[in-house]
């Protein structure tokens, strides 16, 4: 019986090293483990023997199941390395260095300066709003302190409608309606389409986007204005900028200034963004006149408050280095589509 | 506007200021300076010389041989002028001198050596004349330097017109040199003057002006006995370095004083002057003007007429009539104050534009008619000594401004400023801009001077920008206010319209374009799109772009035909506004709508189309959950660009939304014959008032479902939605579901039919359906079919 045992066990291991595939792995479990396999009728043998002897070889046959169950798991692993290594070694390269087309579209220069910045002014507390494209001469021009033959006039020269309304020359043509909405204390911006009447060049159209603010409380300062354009400047640039005011004369607001930011590009040493001035005329602003805040419905002697202009399509073109204004209405796909999303 | 600095040396001592700073300094606190020119820096040792002879040379007609003394040596010069004559006084630049930078050498001309130039006025930079060498006084030195003859050097600087809209103060060298004493902290000399009140026993003018409302005030002053005609140098100079050029005595005193008051004056000859009466003229007519063109003036033009005819537009040109002309020994001098918005009216109108119509239209102090007359007759006399008064100072004061009083605390300036400034930092700062100030405590009551008072200064906020500018706003320590801290409303709306853009460039591969809001005549004609009359501009630049959109589609199709030409597809999108116009009640209805064009050239028309749909279905799906219909229309006579056979009207319940259409080929042919495309136009505002509709989970059945196909044979033209109406009408209480597989065309085996093949999915939420129950719901669908004359294709 030991003998028997003894074979097996050099038949099973011969087997197991002869063995290539699964099947014959399987075959050799049935064999050896199975229901009628070679141990089993093994043990079937030891009822003809003696107590004591049956004993031992009882150990030794079930030893002998263990240790063959115990090669062919280990097969089994070995086997399976042996088929992912066929596979792998078979497997189709493919090359990633091949350019592929992602088939993403792209937003407008526009759209992504103008979300950038309203996102950083609701962050601040203030409403969005829209304007219309057509306006009346009131809501253009007399309601932000224009009159008729105002010489001011000349300042925008205008699309004139053949019903008398007009387009619109300035985001400010909302102001009028806002604060009616709205009422003091007010924080809101109106971002739009403006058009005026020039013939187009790499720094003239006669079709661009403005965002205008205003924020109106009671007891704002000049101070305070140069506090929130720096702070606003400060955001929009990423960085902390410096900026100056000089007087400038925009009818609805009193005092006027035009605000300069120091060249955020190379720090007010000199640049082609800012023409190497040192300094980029960015956004008219100025206390709000107390004339339109009157025409608003808002009391001048209670409120005051500060209204700012930013020249989007300047400013999507600050942020991509585009040159040539007419690009943003150019519709370009090999133009636009560099722009992506973000 | 030109600022002469030296003009401004007349007025504020500048002597140890840094010009350059002092020009920043204005930017800073008045208006925008454009540019700075340095005149005559770059001219050295130019000297007066005499002609000594003149003789021809040979091989030339046109250059001659002059011998020119300049004192110290007589120097050889080839010349080319003809006005020369022996004994002239010239201005000479000899060998090793420099002319505006460049260095005059020794140089061989047909052979003769010329050792220096005779200068034309434009050679000297002090003119435009070159059509000969300019002739100086005889009476001046030989040997002399130009210098110090004719003021050459001098720095101008530009001042931005459209920063003193508001200021008609600032329209003269006097009214600058006051801001500049003002930022400067020095003192504003002031003006050397005639006394007028010398004159006031002589006789009286005829002076009436009919237009009350017109003329603020009309003086009018008279003299004989002029004999001179030429302006001096330092005159001519200082007209010509701010951008004017001289005429002759008469005219170039009244543009002087102009440029240094702002005040704009006429000089007319007295021989045609019998009397001056301002009128507005009750007829158009035609009115040639001094500079000899003739104008057409429409009737109600103010004019300046003597006893017979109009000599003069009032406060814009004089007429040629009545002009200064070189046998002129007597003057008749208008200084008077026209309505503002009138001149700028007349001016419009007649599109003549002048230097005085410029000034007049931002509303002149009248008191300065009187204070130009006064500087006029003082240089006049200065340069004529011989010139006789006739007349007293005739004035016709008619109009004046109110005097203008504010009253105002230093807490408003602290408050509005934001800062604590020194109380009398706000009165120095006011007086030095010649406001007069009365203090009583912390309470100010400040007089407007009338130069600030027609338009510019009326209130509280206009003083604090005075004082706040000259103070520096760089001055102004930024601080933050207490802002009430409030949670903001969700935009909804402007999210989705953000969110729409995205997914239509992240999910679709569409890029968004900024189109114009007017159609293009041009375009519409190459493309052969046809549109509906609509609102115009009247006064664009071109008039053939002047009808504005009442779609998007065309614009969107421009962009397309421009992208096409490169690209083998072009996918577009934009939210943008279409007008609607109403001729009837002349009323605009502006709608906010978004734009898509998908073309391609190779590609099929039914992937543009399933890619429309797709796009619009993740638009409601997505952010409305709401289930859109396709109406198939014949949009032709409303959108003449679509092809009635792939035209859909969309509608959510009863409201329409828009359309999608593939485009006619009348358009696509022109822009490109093998191409397809399709548009999307979605009114924005409607999309915006659709409610979105809440997600409720459906359950999901926890007992085992059964698929079953059924190929359904139906004629080409059957809609799906016609099957779909047969498989809803039955309310089979067990189909869960149903899926379209595939729609199946083969010519040869279905002749004009297709075959539909739907997925249907039975089952029941509380059981297992048995096979009876199964086949029952099968059975009954296609009997429905059948009965429908749908065959079931096994």
């Amino acid at each position: 019986m030991e003998d028997k045992i003894k074979n097996l066990k050099e038949n099973a291991n011969r087997i197991l090293n002869e063995i290539t595939s699964t099947q014959e792995l399987e075959k050799l479990r049935v064999e050896y483990l199975g229901k009628k396999g070679e141990i089993v009728e093994l043990l079937k043998g030891l009822k003809d023997i003696d107590k004591e002897k049956r004993k031992k070889i009882g150990e030794s046959a079930n030893k002998l199941r263990d240790y063959i169950n115990e090669k062919i798991e280990k097969k089994k692993i070995e086997l399976k390395e042996k088929e992912y290594e066929l596979k792998i070694n078979s497997t189709k390269h493919v090359d990633l260095t091949v350019p592929i087309n992602i088939n993403v579209g792209s937003l407008h220069p526009i759209t992504i300066v103008q979300k950038e910045l309203e996102d950083i002014f609701t962050s601040m507390g203030f409403t969005v709003e829209d304007g219309n494209e057509v306006e009346t001469e009131y809501n253009n021009f007399e309601a932000v302190n224009v009159p008729k033959f105002h010489p001011a006039r000349d300042m925008q020269d205008t699309f004139w409608l053949e019903n008398g309304q007009l387009l619109k020359t300035q985001t400010s043509a909302a102001q009028n309606k806002i604060m009616r909405k709205y009422g003091a204390p007010l924080k809101a911006i109106f971002p739009g389409r403006c058009f005026r009447n020039e013939a187009l060049d790499a720094s003239h159209e006669n079709t661009f986007f403005q965002m205008e603010g205003m924020m109106i409380d009671e007891n704002v300062s000049i101070s305070n204005l140069i506090y929130f354009m720096k702070s606003l400047l400060s955001e929009i640039f990423k960085k902390d900028v410096t900026v100056r005011l000089r007087p400038g004369f925009f009818p609805f607001v009193e005092p006027g200034f035009e605000l300069d930011i120091k060249c955020p590009y190379c720090d007010g040493v000199g640049c082609k963004v800012c023409k190497h001035g040192g300094w980029i005329e960015l956004c008219p602003c100025g206390m709000i006149h107390p004339n339109v805040l009157k025409m608003g419905e808002i009391d001048p002697n209670k409120y005051s408050g500060f209204a700012f202009g930013l020249g989007l399509s300047r400013l999507a073109m600050m942020k991509f280095g585009i040159d040539d204004l007419r690009l943003l209405n150019g519709g370009n796909l090999k133009v636009l589509k560099q722009m992506r999303i973000k | 506007m030109y600022i002469s600095i030296n003009w401004i040396k007349d007025f504020v001592d500048l002597d140890g200021i840094d010009i350059e700073n002092l020009i920043y300094n204005f930017t800073m606190s008045t208006a925008e300076v454009e540019s700075i020119t340095k005149y005559g820096y770059d001219t050295s040792n130019v000297v007066v010389g005499r002609i000594e002879s003149i003789s021809s040379i040979d091989n030339s007609d046109k250059l001659r041989k002059v011998i020119v003394d300049i004192k110290d040596e007589k120097v050889q010069s080839i010349c080319g002028a003809k006005n020369i004559k022996i004994g002239d006084k010239i201005p000479f630049a000899k060998c090793g001198s420099k002319v505006k930078g460049i260095q005059i050498q020794k140089s061989i001309l047909n052979g003769i050596e010329s050792n220096g130039v005779c200068l034309s006025e434009k050679e000297l930079g002090i003119g435009l004349d070159h059509s000969g060498v300019m002739i100086l006084d005889n009476n001046l030195e030989i040997g002399k330097d130009i210098k110090e003859i004719i003021p050459l050097e001098d720095i101008v600087f530009e001042v931005d017109n459209k920063s003193l809209t508001n200021r008609p103060d600032l329209w003269g060298h006097y009214g600058i040199a006051r801001e500049i004493a003002a930022i400067t902290k020095r003192e504003l000399k002031p003006l050397e003057v005639e006394n007028l009140d010398k004159y006031t026993s002589l006789p009286k003018l005829d002076i009436s002006v009919e237009n009350k409302d017109e003329c603020y005030r009309y003086t009018g002053i008279t003299v004989e006995n002029i004999s001179k005609t030429v302006s001096p140098y330092k005159m001519k100079v200082r007209l010509f370095y701010t951008g004017s050029r001289s005429i002759n005595l008469l005219a170039d005193i009244t543009n002087y004083i102009m440029l240094e008051l702002g005040q704009p004056m006429h000089a007319f000859d007295k021989r045609y002057v019998d009397g001056i009466e301002v009128k507005a003229l009750t007829s158009n007519s035609d009115f040639i003007t001094l500079d000899n063109v003739t104008r057409q003036l429409p009737k109600g033009t103010l004019m300046i007429r003597n006893k017979k005819e109009p000599i003069a537009i009032a406060g814009i040109m004089g007429g040629l009539n009545s002009s200064i002309t070189k046998d002129t020994n007597s003057l008749f001098l208008e200084s008077a104050t026209f309505d503002s918005t009138l001149i700028r009216k007349t001016a419009l109108k007649i599109a003549h534009r002048t230097d005085a119509s410029a000034r007049y239209e931002k509303a002149l102090d009248p008191e300065l008619a009187r204070l130009a007359t006064a500087r006029f007759i003082k240089i006049l006399k200065d340069n004529d000594s011989n010139v006789k008064v006739t007349s007293c100072f005739t004035d016709i004061y008619l109009k004046k401004y109110p005097k203008i009083t504010i009253n105002t605390t230093k807490e408003f300036f602290d408050k509005y400023i934001g800062i604590d400034i020194d109380i009398n930092t706000i009165i120095q700062t006011l007086t030095n801009l010649k406001f007069t100030v009365k203090r009583d405590n912390n309470n100010l009551e400040v007089e407007v001077p009338s130069f600030r008072a027609t338009k510019d200064i009326s209130n509280k906020a206009d003083l604090v920008e005075e004082v706040a500018r000259i103070y520096g706003y760089d001055n102004i320590e930024p601080k933050s206010n207490y802002w009430k801290v409030e949670p903001l409303k969700d935009d909804e709306d402007r999210k989705l319209e953000y969110d729409i853009k995205e997914m239509l460039a992240l999910k679709y591969g569409l890029s968004e374009i900024h189109s114009y809001v007017w159609y293009s005549e041009e375009k519409n004609k190459s493309l052969n799109i046809n549109v509906n009359d609509n609102l115009k501009i009247v006064n664009g630049l071109n008039k053939a772009d002047s009808t504005l959109r009442e779609n998007m589609a065309p614009t969107m199709l421009y962009y397309i035909n421009d992208n096409l030409k490169y690209l083998p597809d072009c996918n577009i999108f934009e939210i943008g506004r279409t007008f609607k116009y109403n001729f009837d009640n002349k009323n605009c209805i502006e709608n906010k709508v978004l734009a898509i064009g998908l073309s391609s050239i190779k590609g099929d028309i039914k992937d543009l189309l399933y890619k429309a749909k797709s796009i619009v279905e993740s638009i409601f799906y997505v952010y409305k959950n709401v289930n859109v219909k396709y109406i198939q229309t014949d949009l032709t006579s409303k959108y003449s660009w679509t092809n009635k056979v792939n035209s859909y009207v969309l509608k959510v319940d009863d409201t329409t939304l828009g359309y999608i259409a593939q485009i006619h080929p009348r358009i696509t042919d022109n822009i490109n014959k093998k191409s397809n495309i399709v548009v999307i136009e979605l009114l924005v505002d409607k999309l915006n008032n659709i409610k979105k509709k809440n997600i409720t989970y459906n359950k999901v059945t926890k007992y085992q479902t059964v698929d079953f196909d059924l190929s359904i044979l139906v004629d080409e033209n059957i809609k799906f939605e016609d099957i779909e109406n047969i498989i809803t009408k039955l309310n089979l209480p067990y189909l869960l579901e149903y899926t379209l597989i595939d729609i199946y065309h083969d010519k040869n085996k279905f002749l004009d039919k297709k075959s539909v093949t739907i997925r249907f999915n039975i089952g029941s939420y509380d059981k297992t359906l048995l096979k009876d129950e199964i086949d029952k719901h099968m059975n009954s669908l296609i009997n429905a079919f059948k009965r429908s004359g749908m065959d079931i294709n096994m």
